[in-house]
């Protein structure tokens, strides 16, 4: 069947339109960093307030060799109500400001906008939409922000909104320059109802997995600032870290998004081998891809370990997370670009 | 009840991941020695080393090319690389997964794994077995407590909430004047399964690679071949497979058609593939239909056929001087560009007089001229044309070593001097001298069949789900706890508090299940419920916060985060923290 052209363009114009609310969603965020004053104050009042009793606690529980947690207990508490489950707190699960109810709003609008896009661009080729590089980058970035949604509303992590929308506007302007490609057909290995399970669950996978590898990336900032302060060195990220949650929170809210996306990942590793045992006869056969995803499974198992750990929990098993986090980009752009497979479906000029 | 339970303690720091010291091993005599290593190999840390191990030592073979993944890649790194391919080869480099070394990480991990998870399954039956420990004397300690008054006699009180938790299908334990309750035993039942189907997915692919084959076989339309190893192009069998293993089905390719793209920005990439056969399970059994086309193998008698690869095959007839048909036939060319079909090949005629002859020839399915330059401008052919090189003198065929039919040995020969000019179909070439003709007559196409056995599959498909099943009820099922107590206040009602705690780290949900909880023995205990008491899913100041941020901190090895008992006369209550 042949493309319905008039559709693929909306689904462009769609894109192109996402990228600018996102955009546009990012800057209110920052605004909201930068203007919100009196909600931040009103949460280090609180934290004061709490520090002495949680403190007490978590050095009990902690002890001396366990400074991640002994130190990050006070600001864990602070955002307690604002990071700290649903079931804790005042505060409402939607967001509170003009600012982050402009931000959060274009995040929404912007998000609708990226499904109804890919949706578009389903309806005009016939087909899953996620058959080469650039399909595969739209549908995990809208991913990315679907998860970034559902941890705002669950979690309260309207903070995280700055900090995921800005590798997703980076990744998606790559996508629509450099990697772009016209829709089209599939080629005759990718026609197969095993493309909407495989496919579909290595998207959510890798959303979950960027969403949690930017929490983690600011983990590490947080542990670093609270570690030289406490240590009465200056801290550069103090600034913004002050509308951050704590590194206890910032570490469970990664850990959670890991615990969603490692079975869904080997849900999508394991779909992806029983296809490869329809399409190529095999269902394992070391493909740079299968090599890759495998390696990136085995560096993600390692951070679970590592995190249930003792010694290793904290900043060891946060690099890990970013190592495995590093494993699963390079699977999907270095092997796509560098490395010739069964699975160069990118559609590159190469 | 005035000291800590050490039953309770002891139980609170059991944990969702096992202590697995690691003492040093001096002055052990031999089997103090091997049970030191045999701690060290069960270790966590050691179990990450190794994990980072095997992450590591599978990134050569994505690298470089892999002998089973594509040879032909390797022979081309070979000429490419002279000196250092050899140095690469002896390091086992081009074929990293079946590598001694990688073997070596892979398997130490799996004993690794196995020390870890036999005792691990010996105590999740013990400690099914026990009742939940005895309620700590100050809930309030609790990362998760709530406090109310009620009008129901303590007894009674405790009696209904045993019962409530008891009708949510905790385990629970009652004593003088307390209630303790746990439940999320099926974590580490998931864990354990997740541990143990990893190391049944390691058998089912060892099955496979024992009692399995793989073979290739190129199949020129119009061909017949049968699953014997000698009528294989490529035969991998495994370790205890026989040629009497083979099933010994027949298949025969009827015709092949492929579909391209004809305009467009996607113009030469193909549509569909298919591949018409006839087969029998065996010599004498009736012949059945099926049309192949990839992701659609065909499976007869356990065995999988897949369509793998396609091309052309130009038929040609070799005529002597005399005008006699010496050969006719269809040679398969291999495509050497994917996206126009360019394909080459070479014919090969020993029995050719005077001397034997051997042509080199490309053939473009769609033929175009560029700049003198000719190309293939579209897979289809839609405008065959070969282009021959002849030659004349020894096709050496006869040494020690078996040529391939797809090289031609050039050596011994010497080039004839006629034109490479393209040949449309039904063109010739005449030979020097009056030797003879020969003649493009037309083309045909040749499929590429993989055949492959794995007894394997089936297991390592199970094992495959039960690990994820177990996986998921790793994660998602929390181990909890929780402990009421009662008691008379002086002012004749019953004070009330409820304490629970995770002893593992979940996808959440403690925070929710302990509120729910805490409404409904309260709802249960409400004769008269006190309006002054606080409510427990707000904070108040005058009572601990119920749902302690520190709360769903506790990680998988710390089930106790705000140390509930700093009296406790174990010292560390993070086990793991070692």
């Amino acid at each position: 069947m042949p493309v319905n052209s008039g559709l693929a363009d909306a689904a462009n114009v769609l894109l192109f339109t996402t990228v600018i609310l996102y955009a546009l969603a990012m800057l209110a965020y920052a605004c909201d960093f930068a203007f919100a004053r009196q909600r931040v104050l009103a949460g280090t009042v609180r934290a004061e307030t709490v520090a002495p009793a949680s403190a007490l606690v978590a050095v009990g529980a902690g002890g001396p060799d366990v400074p991640v947690s002994a130190s990050a207990a006070p600001p864990a508490a602070a955002a307690g109500g604002s990071a700290g489950g649903p079931a804790g707190g005042t505060q409402s699960r939607w967001p509170s400001g003009v600012w982050l109810r402009t931000a959060f709003g274009l995040t929404c609008i912007g998000v609708t906008c990226q499904v109804l896009s890919i949706i578009d661009r389903g309806l005009a080729e016939h087909r899953v939409p996620w058959g080469n590089m650039y399909e595969f980058l739209a549908a995990i970035t809208c991913m990315a922000v679907l998860v970034l949604v559902a941890a705002s509303i669950r979690y309260r992590a309207y903070y995280m909104g700055l900090f995921v929308l800005l590798p997703v506007v980076l990744g998606l302007g790559i996508d629509l320059t450099v990697v772009y490609t016209p829709a089209g057909a599939l080629v005759p290995a990718l026609q197969s109802y095993w493309i909407a399970i495989h496919v579909t669950a290595m998207i959510v996978a890798s959303g979950l997995f960027i969403f949690g590898a930017v929490v983690t990336t600011l983990f590490l900032i947080a542990d670093r600032s609270q570690r030289r302060v406490a240590a009465g060195r200056p801290s550069f990220s103090a600034g913004i870290l002050a509308h951050l949650p704590g590194s206890v929170v910032l570490d469970r809210l990664s850990y959670r998004s890991i615990l969603f996306a490692f079975p869904v990942w080997t849900f999508g590793v394991m779909a992806g081998a029983i296809w490869a045992d329809h399409a190529w006869g095999r269902y394992w056969g070391w493909d740079p891809k299968e090599t890759w995803s495998f390696i990136t499974w085995v560096v993600y198992a390692m951070y679970l370990h590592a995190r249930a750990t003792g010694g290793w929990r904290g900043r060891r098993a946060a690099w890990i997370h970013m190592a495995a986090f590093t494993c699963l980009m390079f699977n999907l752009i270095g092997v796509n670009l560098w490395i010739s497979g069964l699975h160069s479906y990118a559609g590159l000029p190469g | 009840m005035t000291t800590v339970d050490p039953e309770a303690r002891t139980g609170d720091l059991e944990l969702a991941e096992p202590q697995r010291p690691a003492p040093a091993g001096a002055g052990l005599g031999v089997a103090g020695w091997l049970r030191w290593i045999w701690r060290q190999l069960t270790s966590m840390r050691t179990a990450l080393i190794l994990l980072f191990l095997l992450a590591l030592a599978s990134v050569p073979g994505s690298v470089l090319p892999q002998e089973g993944v594509d040879p032909a890649a390797v022979s081309q790194y070979y000429a490419a690389h002279p000196s250092l391919a050899p140095l690469l080869n002896k390091l086992s480099l081009f074929s990293v997964f079946a590598a001694p070394w990688f073997a070596a990480i892979y398997l130490l991990l799996f004993a690794s794994l196995a020390g870890c998870v036999l005792p691990r399954t010996f105590r999740l039956v013990g400690s099914a077995r026990q009742k939940p420990p005895r309620a700590p004397r100050n809930l309030a300690r609790l990362p998760l407590r709530a406090s109310y008054r009620s009008d129901v006699p303590p007894a009674e009180a405790l009696e209904a909430a045993a019962k409530t938790l008891r009708g949510r299908r905790f385990r629970v334990q009652t004593g003088e004047g307390w209630v303790s309750a746990e439940k999320g035993y099926l974590r580490e039942v998931g864990n354990l399964l997740f541990h143990i189907a990893l190391l049944a997915l390691l058998f089912s692919i060892g099955i496979g690679g024992v009692f399995g084959y793989k073979a290739n076989r190129l199949l020129v339309v119009g061909q017949t071949f049968a699953n014997t190893p000698t009528d294989l192009d490529v035969f991998h069998p495994g370790r205890l497979v026989g040629p009497s293993n083979l099933q010994p089905f027949e298949i025969s390719l009827l015709s092949f058609h492929a579909q391209y793209v004809t305009s467009g920005p996607q113009m030469d990439q193909p549509i569909t593939y298919q591949a018409p056969l006839s087969y029998r399970s065996s010599p004498g059994a009736p012949v059945s239909h099926y049309d192949l086309t990839v992701n659609h193998p065909l499976v007869v008698d356990n065995v999988s056929v897949y369509l793998i690869g396609h091309g052309y095959a130009p038929e040609f007839t070799l005529t002597d001087g005399a005008g006699h048909v010496q050969w006719t036939g269809a040679v398969p060319f291999i495509p050497v560009n994917q996206t126009s079909l360019t394909s080459e090949g070479v014919l090969k005629f020993p029995d050719a007089r005077p001397t034997q002859l051997g042509f080199a020839g490309v053939f473009l399915p769609t033929e175009v001229d560029v700049r003198g330059q000719l190309q293939s401008a579209f897979p289809a052919a839609l405008l065959p044309r070969v282009s021959l090189v002849a030659y004349a003198g020894n096709l050496g065929m006869n040494g020690p070593v078996a040529q391939s039919v797809y090289d031609l040995d050039t050596t011994d020969m010497h080039r004839l001097a006629v034109a490479p000019r393209p040949l449309a179909p039904g063109a010739s070439i005449k030979l020097p001298d009056g030797d003879g003709t020969l003649t493009f007559t037309g083309y045909t196409q040749w499929a590429s069949l993989a055949i492959t056995y794995d007894p394997g599959q089936l297991p390592a498909l199970i094992s495959g789900f039960a690990a994820l099943a177990g996986l998921i009820l790793s994660f998602m099922v929390r181990r909890r706890r929780f402990f009421v107590r009662a008691q008379a206040a002086p002012d004749g009602s019953t004070e009330v508090t409820f304490g629970g705690l995770a002893r593992s780290d979940a996808a959440g949900g403690l925070e929710s299940e302990f509120a729910g909880l805490t409404d409904a023995l309260r709802a249960l205990h409400s004769a008269s419920p006190d309006p002054a008491s606080p409510d427990p899913a707000s904070p108040d100041p005058a009572s601990p916060d119920p749902v302690s941020p520190d709360a769903a901190s506790s990680d998988l090895g710390s089930p106790v985060p705000s140390g509930p008992v700093p009296s406790s006369p174990v010292p560390s209550q993070r086990g793991s923290e070692q």
